[in-house]
């Protein structure tokens, strides 16, 4: 299952001796509160991401921003 | 007043700043609540050493004053002999006016580059030229010198700041050097060969000359900090140690070299002799800074003109190796450390040399580094010669827990990508690792941070550590107040 429109916003690259992260985090369009999710819950579209914050259900495509890791 | 020359050697200016007047039994007075003054009769040799010891093995550092020790001849001596005098980081601190030690980087870097220029005084106000004993009266066993560790082939003045000058400028140089006490007027003394004093002395013996030199012991914390903050060369100390105390130090002509070498007017004890030219006799083995007891090497030889004294004289002595010796130094580090890194890293907060890692260990901290400035940083910490491993940390990590600094580096390094190592700097051959014949050593440096946000605005691509709300770790705190926990498990 695909999603029509991505609002994933990949870390660039840098050089090998560079410190790089491997979380990825995302924002709710809610409450605008950040929360960090892993590649497994963001290669599945369909399954809605949960805000600890607010508690506000939300599809990736809803989210106000997605910063990928990796 | 000093002449012309000896102003500009010594740095004497217009200042006339002066506060309470700066000596070591004021600072005993005022730090009484943690004096332990041991009821029982201690020697110098071994036993009061052997009590530092045991209550670094209890964790608690209180000042160690022994009235009457006994010396090894069997006799009691009437000065007392004041050790660990240093050996808390919060008295140091405390010593220097600065609140919280772990601020004291910043705070000592600033201030002792920030010279104030010393204050020459009278003889007659001279309190450490109260007593003065020349010719056969200059009896060094009269001291109460330690016999410290297992090995060390006798007593040994620890906390003899030796005074020299630079015979091409004039400007002096102090630092603190041990010496052992071989006979009423002669003692080795050991100005390792990259140092200051022994350049100058070598200087001297150049010029077919004995080299002068005065030891002065006992003075206020926040002077001894002062005079070992690390200068160039050549650079006198007085101004410095002017600059950590905020005003000038007192000083007074010696006896022997006139204004050639002062000494701190409120000093407890000094003693004034000539290194004699290219006599070198067997000193050590001796306990060092590393915990490892040095090697016997071929040392200068003091011949004794003149030692003076404060009535009811105060001898300190530092254990060498121990805490009490580490602290003022690491924490004198610290401040040099923080200025070499800061010049390169503006996003350095602070750094802590810390006594478990003796001399060789600097852990800085970063707050938001901009690109390579965590890498420019402990470069520049591994340049300095004291130090062997550089470890760098985020400013959520506290630099004075070292489980907070195990957390760092258990969480935020990947070895072959964090770390690297440099071979060839310079560094202390004490190190028992050194190899054998060997110049320079191996360092090592660590980067433990972690990498910052992608964009402004967005969070670092990091996990967050967990933690709870901090009102919430207040309110738990209190409710452990007052308990008795003596009997509960720990880790
Ligand atoms: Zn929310």
């Amino acid at each position: 299952m695909s999603q029509s429109k991505t609002n994933i916003e990949n870390i660039p690259a840098g050089a090998p001796w560079e410190k790089t992260g491997n979380t990825s985090w995302t924002q709710c369009p809610s409450c605008k509160g950040w929360f960090h999710v892993g590649p497994g819950i963001l290669n599945r579209p369909d399954v809605k991401l949960h805000c600890p914050t607010c508690s506000a259900d939300f599809s990736q495509s809803d989210a106000a921003r997605i910063i990928k890791a990796g | 007043m000093p002449n012309a020359r000896t102003a500009r050697r010594i740095g004497v200016g217009s200042s006339s700043r002066r506060g309470t007047i700066l000596d070591l039994r004021s600072y005993l007075a005022a730090e009484k609540a943690s004096v332990f003054r041991p009821a029982q009769a201690l020697s110098t040799v071994h036993e009061i050493t052997a009590l530092q010891y045991a209550l670094e093995k209890q964790g608690r550092h209180p000042i160690v004053v022994v009235e009457k020790p006994t010396l090894a001849n069997g006799t009691t001596s009437d000065i007392p002999v004041v050790c660990n005098l240093t050996a808390s980081r919060a008295l140091v601190a405390g010593a220097l006016g600065i609140n919280d030690h772990r601020s004291a980087a910043p705070i000592y870097a600033k201030k002792t580059g920030n010279p104030i220029a010393p204050k020459v005084v009278s003889a007659k106000d001279a309190p450490v030229q109260e007593i003065v004993l020349e010719g056969d009266k200059a009896d060094l066993t009269l001291l109460p010198a330690l016999k410290q560790h297992m090995f060390d082939p006798g007593a040994y003045l620890t906390a003899a700041h030796a005074t020299t000058y630079d015979p091409d400028t004039g400007v002096d140089n102090t630092a603190i050097q041990r010496c052992w006490v071989k006979s009423k007027s002669r003692m080795s003394y050991y100005p390792y060969p990259a140092s200051h004093n022994n350049r100058n002395m070598r200087k001297f013996w150049a010029k077919g000359q004995d080299c002068p030199v005065v030891f002065w012991i006992g003075h206020h914390p926040a002077v001894l900090m002062g005079t070992q903050a690390k200068l160039g060369y050549p650079e006198s100390h007085w101004s410095a140690c002017g600059g950590l105390i905020g005003e000038p130090l007192r000083v007074v002509p010696s006896r022997t070299f006139g204004d050639k070498i002062m000494v701190p007017a409120d000093a407890e004890i000094v003693i004034e002799g000539y290194a004699l030219k290219d006599q070198l006799e067997a000193d050590g083995p001796f306990g060092e800074y590393t915990g490892y007891s040095g090697p016997q090497v071929a040392a200068p030889v003091i011949q004794v003109t003149c030692i003076t004294m404060r009535k009811n004289a105060l001898y300190h002595d530092y254990g060498s190796g121990l805490t009490d010796m580490l602290v003022p130094d690491n924490m004198a580090m610290e401040g040099k450390v923080y200025s070499l890194v800061k010049a390169v890293a503006p996003s350095l907060v602070n750094v802590h040399v810390p006594a478990q890692g003796r001399r060789f260990h600097a852990y800085l901290q970063f707050a938001k580094p901009g690109p390579g400035e965590v890498r420019d940083g402990l470069t520049a910490a591994l340049a300095y010669r004291r130090l062997k491993m550089v470890i760098a940390v985020d400013d959520d990590i506290d630099l004075f827990d070292d489980s907070e600094m195990m957390f760092a580096l258990a969480t935020r390094v990947q070895w072959s990508r964090d770390s690297f190592a440099i071979d060839g700097l310079s560094g202390s051959l004490l190190d028992p690792s050194t190899p054998a014949g060997s110049k320079t050593l191996s360092k090592m440096a660590i980067d433990a941070t972690f990498p910052l946000p992608p964009f402004a605005g967005a969070p670092s691509p990091v996990p967050p550590r967990s933690k709870v709300p901090e009102a919430a770790f207040t309110s738990a705190t209190k409710a452990l107040a007052g308990i008795d926990m003596s009997e509960w498990p720990t880790l």
